[in-house]
Order: structure tokens, then C-alpha cells, then sequence
């Protein structure tokens, strides 16, 4: 039983009931274990959708500021920071969308518009193969394989 | 049939008597084929019987014994004892406050269950001679499943979100809303909507899916969220396409 | 002092028949106060355990005539026939008020709602929604009910006693579980809705909560209980636990089997007919009783007792799924065996009790202002034998009716004098607080209900005898006696589970005495009263209910005509 203290009481109800209850106590196993490291994780990964959100404006930005600006960006972009940065972002947001492909069935209602849903497997393998495919392209298009 | 021991370690509170919940641990014979339930009415019957647990049908259909099981939201009915070693921990549901021993307070989820308008809403009820409605197996289909509820709170034990937002309704009570929007007899989702896009409605869920995985009816409330969701955000862009062709016309 | 509640009506249960009435008295006049008051919330109440469906003329091939026939000739000629045919005629009504209050009714092609077959019924008229049909009604009255503001709910809340001036009902002592304090809840009428008292028997489908508290409130007042001898086993329970395999596996196509692989119901002859696995409950318990008692029973591993097998392979998994996903998800569960690959092992198991307070069809009792509905009480649509399914729909009809009848009653009413009521509540408190957590020489709760379920099986199973029924009778005083000696443990004031189970404890006590009595006392065969020594029915001497009084002697006797109609007696033969 964990004996940390919640920081609200969700479950109460609007008017006290009529004798003393003990306080909630949050989900047993939150946050270390079972399923509820890989949803933080989750959670957090929205930091490097943020930050490749702010590094893509940063882009946009130095090249409506002439070369000198776009030659700054590139430079910083290549600081073994970023470097370190860009390889996690690449691990945490493929991680991010395999997970978020995996539970998208559950999303998914009985119906879509006037089509039945189809299997989770075939949801969820069409998905994986889209992901990896546009994977593949956009590396052989950066590589220059494909210009 | 084998005869084996385990030692339940229950979590216990007297208000009258207890400033906090303590354990107290029952080491029992139990049979192969029990359930964890089980093991709480022998430990009632033969042992201690001023152990408080909520109980009733045995058959995974009323909801009443939810309960956190090695830490895990459990209905006790259907969880097999031989799922577990020597020791099995039974606490009190969590995310809720503890009335007595294994009793949490409901009263909580009752108003949260009534926010979301559980019924159906028309402007003008059906009369009886009208007959039955027409509805279609695939209309029938697309709330179904939520309507399999069963109200143990494991969802509510399980969130991570109910534990750190006071307004959030919660998972059963939204999936519910959810299926009563999707029902082809219903007309109240306008008012179901407002609530639901409201704080601590739909969008307060951050898609943890735990309510999905430890539901023990397979009802899916984190689906019915994100459906919900989807189908608020198309409403509300729709808003915009509609208002605009309103004026220009 | 007490607290007072005031009301216009209370009903005691949360079940079916309790919020059918809620909302029958909301609707027939909004304003009126409402106490719901129930000892769970009311989706736990045990209609929430009913699977297979309820019956109501549906279809073009169908008749509220051969539906009141097959109630009537199921009812083995004891059910009151202007009951039947007034159930007959609201059925239909009732269910599809359920259809436009959201109850998720299965669908055929078309859009309309689909029906199924039912042991007892000539036709397809049991109305379902998979086979959690209970669930789905329980749940969507409950839902409906929320919509009502002026329905007041006490949940958890048991109540003690009927408070009664002047041979009038107005209002309950209610003790309130969370607190452990009394509550004086009252009201110018009283509708008993608290179901059964299935956990009288050992093996039942029963949930925990079914303790016959309704009828055992209304007996302690004076009010007789009607036809308690007739207790349904329902055929097909799942071995150790007793959990309801519904009937509808059988209306689906499904079979019995003796151990050796034969279709008994279709080989030999046990009264069915061609109806076979479709036969009436009564019939079919009898022969998988003898079906074992000949040695044709099925042995399952670490199960006492033997049992038959219900074979639903040929039914396929896909129509399985569809249309019984609940049986397989609990044959699963609770018995190891997946019904799309192996035949479930099932023996008949308590299931119902036709048997009630007395009841006119309008449910009032002979009590002023109080009423009963559901199967807590006995209006007599059941007679000896019900029919299954018909019960879900009983609980809606008389439900409604009782909450109606209750609305007229109260215009004329006088509240009577709230100190004598409180006065009553006040010394239910003291005798309650005497009773928490006291101290005496006897045994637990526990081992007092047991040795009531183990005399209750002996002597009033699917079959009795003379002498095994008079056995009971002095067993179940000689476990009355020593129940003024139980000794309690929880001192609590909060949520005192053990002080509930002594209380419902006497009042299974009180429901046994009288199925023992009344069934000793019935000296024939008829319905689910299979009584070795007299095989035959005796129209002459037995076609009529039978009361049982409560006095401070003993149970006391007497009998009441049976309301004929259309139908006279004669050989039910399938």
C-alpha cells in the first residue's frame, strides 16, 4: 500500500459524508510501477515535440533573416548538444508514435463513417507500415538517394 | 483437492477507533479454484468477522467488490486467487476515501455519474402506442459496448488524472455520457457536450488508457473519451462553418 | 432522538420493481416525495444478475391469449388468472416504455427488437439484450430514474421494521450503514420491493443480498406470505457456486446430456413433450435430478454432488458470442470450461421464489398502505411454477401498478401520529444497539446461517418428503433458538457488515419458517412442490393459495381461493 499523500481528493463528495473517512490514496503503483512509467514517458515526450516545434520556428525565422542568421542556425544546430538531443528526440518520438499507433484502436468507434472498423491488427500494422515507410523515404530523400 | 495457505495482508480502518488505515494479516487455507472474493468471506466467516467488504452477486455483474489487489484494481469476484504467491495484499480501492476497511465512498461518483446526464434526452418522450423505436444492430453496436458499465470503480482506482484534477468526472461517467450521445433515440448530446468539453470533462484526460486495461468488462472508457473528444473538436470546428454560412446567407 | 424523514411514499428495494414504482409514482404525480430507500445502491440490487430476457407478445405469430395460457398452464393452474391477464396485456406496454427510456434491446435486421425462445412459451416473446438482460434494465431504470428530482435515495440503508399504527403502514425504521444510526423514514404509503430470499438455500443463484428482508418485514406486522412452498431450481447452475447459466442457452438451441452422451429430455419421458430442452423449470430440474438419481450423472473434479451436462457446441461461436457472450465469459470464469468447446457442467440450483406477501393485483397488502411488488411479493401471476422471463417484465407491471395504486391511496391518507412512529424507531434503536457487537454464549452469524441453508436443503429440495419437510420445520426452530444466543464481534458503528448479516439472518429465519410450514402442509404435487409421498396434483382438496400468518404461537394457516377464467384445471402435460 503506498502511503504517499494525494495532492487532491477527486472522489469526494460535494457535502462531507456523515463520519470520518481516510483519504484517498493515489493508484497503488503510481508512478514507478506497472503501466504508469511507459504513460509518463508518453507524457513526456511531449517536450521534444515542443522543442523540435521551437527549433523549426528558429528555422523559419533565420531564413527570413538573411544568410549570416541562416549560417548561425545551422552552426547551432550542429553543437554536439543538439546532436545528443536530436538522436533522443529521434528515439523518444518513434517510441511516442509506435505507442500512440498501438492504442489507436481502442480510439476507434464501431463504425468509421459508413465503413465497419476493421481488425485492431490491421489498424494497427497499416499504421506501423506507414510510420516506417515515410521513415524510410524522408532518410533516403535527406540522404539525397532520391534527388 | 490441494490444501494450501496464503497470507492475506487486508487493509483495515475503524474511523472510531483508527487515525489511519493499518494492515492486519489473515493466513488462511484456500481452495484451488477461488476467487479473492473467497478468501474475504472465509476470512469473515471463520476468522475475523468484523471485516467490512462490500459484496454481493459473486458473478462479476453488480459492481460491488472492486477492490486494489497486490496494488492493481481488481473486482475480487473474478480475480483468482492461484494469480498470486504466498502473500496477496487487499486494500481499499484507491483514488477514493475510506469509509471502512475495504468500503470506499461512493457518493463522490454518484454526482459525477449524474453529471453527464445519464439518461435519455428528448424534447418530447415517445408515447407507448408509438411502439418501439427502429434501431439498427450497427446503431446498436456503436454505444454498446459502453453500455456494459458496471459501475465497480475500478477505472476510477486505476486514473491517474482523477488523482491529481478534483473536477475531472471521470472515466465510467464520461464513457457513459459518451454512449448515451451515440444512442439514435438520444437527442441530449448538445447539453451532454457542453459538459463534456466543460473542466474536467473529456479534454482533462490525458489518455492514460489505464481505465481500458484494468476494466473487467472490456468497456473501453478510454476509447469513448477520445471518441468523444474527436467528435467535440468537429463539432466545435463545425461551429465556425456553420455561424459563417449563417451570416452570409 | 431519531431523525425524521418525511415523505409521500417509501419503497423499500432499488431493483426492478422499487424504481419501476419510483417512476410510475413520479409520473403519475410529479411534486410527490419519493424515499428510495435500499441496503446497496440500487444498481448492485440482484435484478442486476437476471440474464436471459423477459417475456411480452411481440410478434405477428403471437397472442396475449397463448401467452396468459402458458403462464397459466405453467403456473400449474395457481396462478390467478385476472392477475395473468392483465401482466399478459401490460407486457408489451412496459417493455417498450424500457425501449424509450434506452434499455439496449437486441435488434433484429430491420430495426425492430428481437425475440427469443423460453422454456414454458409456445412462441418467441422473451425480449433480450444479449444475456445480461437484468443488467441492462437495472441499469437504464436506474439512469432513467436519476432524471426524477423528486425521488430521494437512501442508499444503504436497512430497514429494520414497518412502522404501523392502527393497522396502517406509514413508514420505515431504516438503519443507515455509514452512520449506524436509526432514521425514522415516513410516508402515507409503503411498497415493499426487496426481492427474493434465495440465501435461505446453500446452493443458489442468488447474490448475498437476497435475504427475504420485504417479505419477513410484512410477516412480522401480521401480513400473511402467500404460496411460500413454491421455490423454483433453475436447471442449469454452474457447479460449487451455483452461478446462473441462463435458460436462454436452451431457447438458443442448446441441449442436456447424462453422462452418457444421451438428450434425456427427448429419449425418456419426463412431461415435456417435444418441448424437450424448452420444457417448463419445474420439469426439468425434476429430470436431471433423476437423470442423477438413476446414475447418469456427470462426476466433475473437486465438485460435490453430480450433474448433467448443457452442450452448446453445435450452437457454434459465433452465434454463442453474439447472443450469449456472458454465459461463456462465466463458464469461463467460474467453471474452467469454454462453452464453444466443452458442455458445461450444471446442476438445478435455487433460483426463485414464487412465494410472497400477499398481494391484490393492485399490490396492495391487507395492511393499510402497503404494497409489494417484484418477487418479494405474491400477487399470484406465478402460481406453482413461473415461467422464465416472465419475471423481469412481473417487476415492471406490478412495479408500476403498486406505485400508481400507491399514488390514489395516499389522497385520502391521514399521516397518523409521527410521535408513535418515532417512538417505534426509537426502541428499533435501542433494540439494535443492543444487538451490535454483543457478546453471548452462541456461535457466529455464519454458523447459524449454515445450519439454516443445511436443513433448508434437506427438507425442501427439488423433491420432498413428508418427513424430510417435517424435519425442517424443527430445524429451522431449533436454529431459531439458537440464534438468540449468536455472538457478534464487530463493536462498529460504521458500516457494521456483521450486525446487517444478524439482522438479515432473522429474516431468512422467518421467510424459512414459512416455506417449511407451507410446504409441509401441502399435501399434493404441483409445480416446483414435488412431494414423494403424494406424486399426483389434487385439484380437490389443493387447488388453493396457501397463507401463513405470523403469531406469537407460531405460523398460522389458512387458505385462499385461486382465481379461475377462462381456463380450468387440467393435466399439464407438455
Amino acid at each position: 500500500m503506498s502511503t504517499s499523500t494525494p495532492r487532491v481528493d477527486s472522489m469526494k463528495p460535494a457535502t462531507p459524508g456523515p463520519t470520518r473517512t481516510a483519504p484517498p490514496r493515489p493508484p497503488d503503483k503510481f508512478p514507478s510501477a506497472g503501466r504508469y512509467p511507459a504513460y509518463l514517458a508518453f507524457g513526456a515526450c511531449g517536450a521534444f515535440l515542443m522543442i523540435s516545434a521551437l527549433v523549426l520556428i528558429g528555422a523559419v525565422w533565420a531564413v527570413g533573416n538573411g544568410e549570416a542568421a541562416w549560417n548561425d542556425y545551422r552552426e547551432l544546430l550542429s553543437h554536439p548538444v543538439f546532436l545528443v538531443y536530436h538522436v533522443a528526440a529521434f528515439i523518444g518520438l518513434t517510441w511516442f508514435t509506435l505507442r500512440l499507433f498501438r492504442l489507436f484502436p481502442a480510439t476507434q468507434p464501431y463504425r468509421i463513417g459508413p465503413l465497419k472498423r476493421p481488425a485492431d491488427a490491421v489498424m494497427v500494422a497499416g499504421l506501423y507500415g506507414l510510420f516506417f515507410t515515410v521513415l524510410a523515404v524522408g532518410t533516403l530523400f535527406l540522404g539525397g538517394a532520391l534527388l | 483437492m490441494s490444501q494450501e495457505t496464503k497470507t492475506f495482508v487486508v487493509t483495515r480502518f475503524d474511523p472510531d477507533k483508527d487515525e489511519v488505515p493499518k494492515t492486519q494479516s489473515y493466513e488462511i487455507p484456500v481452495e484451488g479454484d477461488w476467487k479473492i472474493l473467497d478468501a474475504l468471506n472465509y476470512i469473515k466467516d471463520e476468522v475475523d468477522p468484523t471485516l467490512s467488504h462490500r459484496w454481493s452477486c459473486r458473478m462479476a455483474v453488480c459492481g460491488s467488490c472492486g477492490m486494489n489487489v497486490n496494488g492493481e484494481p481488481k473486482l475480487t469476484c473474478k480475480d483468482p486467487v492461484s494469480n498470486y504467491g504466498d502473500t496477496v495484499e487487499v486494500a481499499p480501492l484507491s483514488n477514493f476515501p475510506v469509509v471502512r476497511d475495504l468500503v470506499v465512498e461512493l457518493e463522490g461518483f454518484m454526482e459525477k455519474f449524474k453529471a453527464v446526464k445519464p439518461w435519455i434526452v428528448v424534447a418530447k418522450e415517445r408515447a407507448v402506442e408509438e411502439g418501439t423505436t427502429r434501431q439498427s444492430p450497427d446503431e446498436l453496436a456503436d454505444f454498446k459496448q459502453f453500455s456494459m458499465c458496471i459501475n465497480c470503480m475500478l477505472c476510477y482506482a486505476a486514473c491517474p488524472v482523477v488523482s491529481n484534477e478534483p473536477d475531472f468526472i471521470g472515466p465510467a461517467a464520461l464513457a457513459l455520457g459518451h454512449r448515451y450521445n451515440q444512442d439514435t433515440r438520444d437527442e441530449g448530446a448538445p447539453e451532454r457536450n457542453e459538459i463534456f468539453r466543460d473542466e474536467g470533462g473529456v479534454f482533462s484526460c490525458s489518455f492514460a488508457n489505464e481505465c481500458s486495461e484494468v476494466c473487467p468488462k472490456k468497456v473501453n472508457p478510454a476509447g469513448a473519451i477520445q471518441q468523444a473528444k474527436l467528435r467535440n473538436v468537429l463539432d466545435w470546428a463545425a461551429s465556425f462553418v456553420v455561424k459563417r454560412g449563417g451570416k452570409e446567407s | 432522538m431519531v431523525d425524521v424523514f418525511r415523505h409521500d411514499v417509501v419503497i423499500v428495494g432499488g431493483g426492478g420493481a422499487g424504481l419501476r414504482a419510483a417512476i410510475a409514482i413520479s409520473e403519475a404525480q410529479p411534486g410527490l416525495s419519493i424515499a428510495l430507500v435500499s441496503k446497496v445502491y440500487p444498481m448492485r440490487s440482484h435484478t442486476v444478475s437476471a440474464e436471459g430476457g423477459a417475456a411480452a407478445v411481440a410478434r405477428e405469430d403471437d397472442s396475449l391469449e397463448m401467452h396468459a395460457y402458458d403462464t397459466v398452464k405453467g403456473s400449474d393452474f395457481l396462478g390467478d388468472q385476472d392477475v395473468i391477464q392483465y401482466f399478459v396485456e401490460q407486457a408489451p406496454k412496459e417493455l417498450t416504455r424500457l425501449e424509450h427510456w434506452g434499455c439496449p434491446w437486441s435488434r433484429n435486421e430491420d430495426g425492430t427488437v428481437s425475440t427469443r425462445a423460453f422454456g414454458g412459451m409456445t412462441t418467441k416473446r422473451t425480449w433480450f439484450a444479449t444475456d445480461k438482460v437484468g443488467f441492462h434494465m437495472l441499469h437504464t431504470l436506474f439512469q432513467t430514474s436519476m432524471k426524477f428530482g423528486d425521488i430521494d435515495r437512501y442508499d444503504e440503508h436497512f430497514v429494520t421494521k414497518l412502522l404501523v399504527d392502527d393497522g396502517d403502514c406509514r413508514g420505515v425504521a431504516a438503519l443507515d450503514m455509514r452512520t449506524g444510526e436509526m432514521k425514522a423514514v415516513l410516508g402515507r404509503a409503503v411498497i415493499l420491493a426487496t426481492g427474493g430470499g434465495g440465501k435461505v438455500w446453500p446452493f443458489t443463484t442468488n447474490g448475498n443480498i437476497k435475504t427475504g428482508d420485504g417479505m419477513a418485514l410484512a410477516y412480522r406486522e401480521g401480513v400473511a406470505l402467500k404460496d411460500m412452498e413454491f421455490v423454483q431450481y433453475h436447471p442449469t447452475g454452474l457447479p460449487g457456486t451455483g452461478i446462473l447459466i441462463t435458460e436462454a442457452t436452451r431457447g438458443e438451441g442448446g441441449y442436456l446430456l447424462n453422462s452418457e452422451g444421451e438428450r434425456f429430455l427427448t429419449t425418456r419421458d419426463y412431461g415435456v413433450g417435444t418441448k424437450a430442452e424448452l420444457g417448463p423449470r419445474d420439469m426439468i430440474s425434476r429430470a436431471i435430478t433423476q437423470e442423477i438419481a438413476a446414475g447418469r450423472g456427470v462426476k466433475v473434479p473437486g465438485k460435490i454432488g453430480q450433474y448433467s451436462h448443457l452442450d452448446l457446441r453445435h450452437l457454434g461461436e459465433e452465434k454463442i458470442d453474439s447472443r450469449l457472450p456472458f454465459v461463456r465469459e462465466l463458464s469461463r470464469t467460474y467453471a474452467n470450461v469454454d462453452p464453444v468447446h466443452e458442455p458445461i457442467p450444471i446442476r438445478p440450483v435455487l433460483h426463485y421464489m414464487m412465494g410472497g406477501v400477499d398481494t391484490d393485483i393492485d399490490g396492495a397488502t391487507e395492511l393499510g398502505g402497503l404494497y409489494a411488488a417484484g418477487e418479494t411479493a405474491c400477487v399470484s401471476l406465478n402460481g406453482a411454477n413461473r415461467l422464465g422471463s416472465n419475471s423481469l417484465t412481473e417487476c415492471l407491471v406490478f412495479g408500476a401498478r403498486a406505485g400508481e395504486h400507491a399514488v390514489q391511496y395516499i389522497q385520502g391518507a391521514a399521516a397518523g401520529d409521527e410521535a408513535r412512529f418515532v417512538a417505534q424507531v426509537e426502541a428499533e434503536a435501542s433494540r439494535v444497539e443492543e444487538l451490535r457487537g454483543r457478546r453471548r454464549g452462541g456461535e457466529k452469524v455464519s454458523k447459524v446461517r449454515e445450519s439454516l441453508n443445511d436443513a433448508m436443503e434437506a427438507g425442501t429440495g427439488v423433491y420432498r418428503e413428508q418427513a424430510s419437510m417435517a424435519k425442517a420445520v424443527a430445524a429451522v426452530a431449533a436454529v431459531k433458538a439458537s440464534y438468540e444466543e449468536v455472538s457478534l464481534d464487530d463493536t462498529s458503528k460504521v458500516f457494521n457488515t456483521e450486525l446487517i448479516a444478524v439482522l438479515e439472518l432473522a429474516n431468512m429465519l422467518d421467510v424459512a419458517e414459512t416455506v417449511a410450514t407451507a410446504a409441509v402442509n401441502r399435501k399434493e404435487s404441483r409445480g416446483a412442490h414435488a412431494c414423494s409421498d403424494f406424486p399426483t396434483r389434487n385439484d380437490s382438496e389443493y387447488l388453493h393459495h396457501s397463507l401463513v400468518h405470523h403469531t406469537p404461537e407460531g405460523p398460522r394457516f389458512d387458505k385462499k381461493d385461486v382465481t379461475l377464467g377462462v381456463w380450468e384445471p387440467e393435466e399439464r402435460k407438455y
